[in-house]
């Protein structure tokens, strides 16, 4: 009688804890889902700002001097570039999750996951409060000086992220209109989001998998 | 899509654009760009005399090769091409939609959004649990 309750007792803890587990998915699709929708508004409104700028800057530096006649076809590398890494969200379920690595940044793993960590995490935070961006400078720039690195690193990785966007400015000219500076600086932001986008994309479809596999077993 | 299959680690993977000529300079200055020894980049500047052919080529090389982690393309070019962005189900490289100057975004249209959309309808969910 008593090994009767407890086998009852179990199955109903097993039972609350498939359904919490079920509750998870669903908050972490409609999480992830709402994010990604809010991202997308924000990076429209980016776009749309770098856009106007690099009008701008066609319109005072002249149409054939801002031209893809001007892209440099030579042999080169990106600057800014991906690490892909496998994110475990279960025992089986495997996602990518996706690290922005800007403009030659130093190879060093920690200092690139803790800056794309804090990153991610403050444009999150942006996407549910947005704030006004301050211009001369792009997110990432403003969030190197606020991240826990010292004084003499960071002002040297800010020399040398302004001498690589000193050489991708230089395929149109060695003088250029502050305006392509901003437009440039906008598309930077854009990219920081576009990689936000793409791991809440990640989330919301391993979310939804995991959703389906489930409603696929209650069917059964 | 996120699913069994082993996705493998990968380092300075680029980032392929698909897009209009305002929106690959402004990536390209981004530090995006990049071009390999047979001379090969990994963007593609669609105008009015790009065909849906050249669209269709880009898009499933840039699809299969192994240094690119994500596509970017503007949604009405990915409409051009709906049917072979709707068939892709690879986690990697991830296609990300993105708006134009003249083309605003459209979540209706956005392949993933469309693709579990029936998750919002309450109503498929509830009767699902019943």
């Amino acid at each position: 009688m008593e090994g009767q309750d407890q086998t009852r007792g179990d199955e109903a803890q097993q039972e609350k804890q498939k359904q919490e587990a079920e509750d998870e998915n669903v908050l972490q699709f409609l999480d992830s889902a709402d994010t990604f929708l809010t991202l997308m508004d924000s990076l429209s409104s980016t776009l749309r700002q770098g856009w106007l700028e690099l009008a701008s800057a066609r319109h005072s530096m002249g149409a054939s001097r801002i031209s893809s006649a001007l892209f440099d076809l030579k042999l080169h590398s990106a600057a800014t570039s991906l690490q892909v890494t496998q994110h475990d969200v279960g025992s089986m379920v495997k996602r990518p999750h996706f690290t922005l690595h800007k403009w030659s940044f130093p190879d060093d793993e920690t200092c690139c996951s803790e800056e794309a960590k804090f990153n991610e995490d403050k444009l999150q935070k942006n996407a549910n409060s947005p704030q006004l961006r301050h211009r001369g400078t792009s997110q990432f720039s403003e969030l190197l000086e606020k991240s826990p690195t010292s004084d003499g690193s960071s002002l040297k990785i800010d020399n040398q992220i302004q001498k690589e966007r000193s050489k991708s400015l230089s395929m149109f000219g060695t003088l250029v209109s502050p305006k392509l500076r901003a437009a440039q600086l906008s598309f930077e932001t854009a990219l920081e989001t576009l990689i936000v986008i793409a791991n809440m994309r990640s989330s919301m479809i391993s979310a939804f998998d995991q959703i389906q596999k489930e409603m696929e077993d209650i069917k059964q | 899509m996120a699913n069994r299959t082993q996705i493998s680690t990968r380092n300075s993977a680029l980032l392929a654009v698909i897009a209009d000529e305002d929106t690959v300079t402004g990536f390209l200055l981004a530090g995006v760009g990049n071009v390999d020894l047979r001379r090969k980049t990994n963007y593609l500047i669609v105008d009015s005399k790009t065909t849906v052919k050249a669209i269709e080529d880009t898009f499933k090389d840039f699809t299969t090769r192994e240094d690119i982690a994500i596509v970017l393309i503007s949604q009405y070019i990915a409409n051009m091409i709906r049917f072979l962005v709707d068939s892709y189900n690879k986690p990697v490289p991830a296609i990300l939609e993105i708006p134009s100057k003249s083309h605003p975004y459209d979540p209706t249209h956005d392949s993933v959004l469309s693709r579990v959309k029936y998750l919002f309808s309450a109503e498929s969910v509830a009767s699902e649990r019943r």
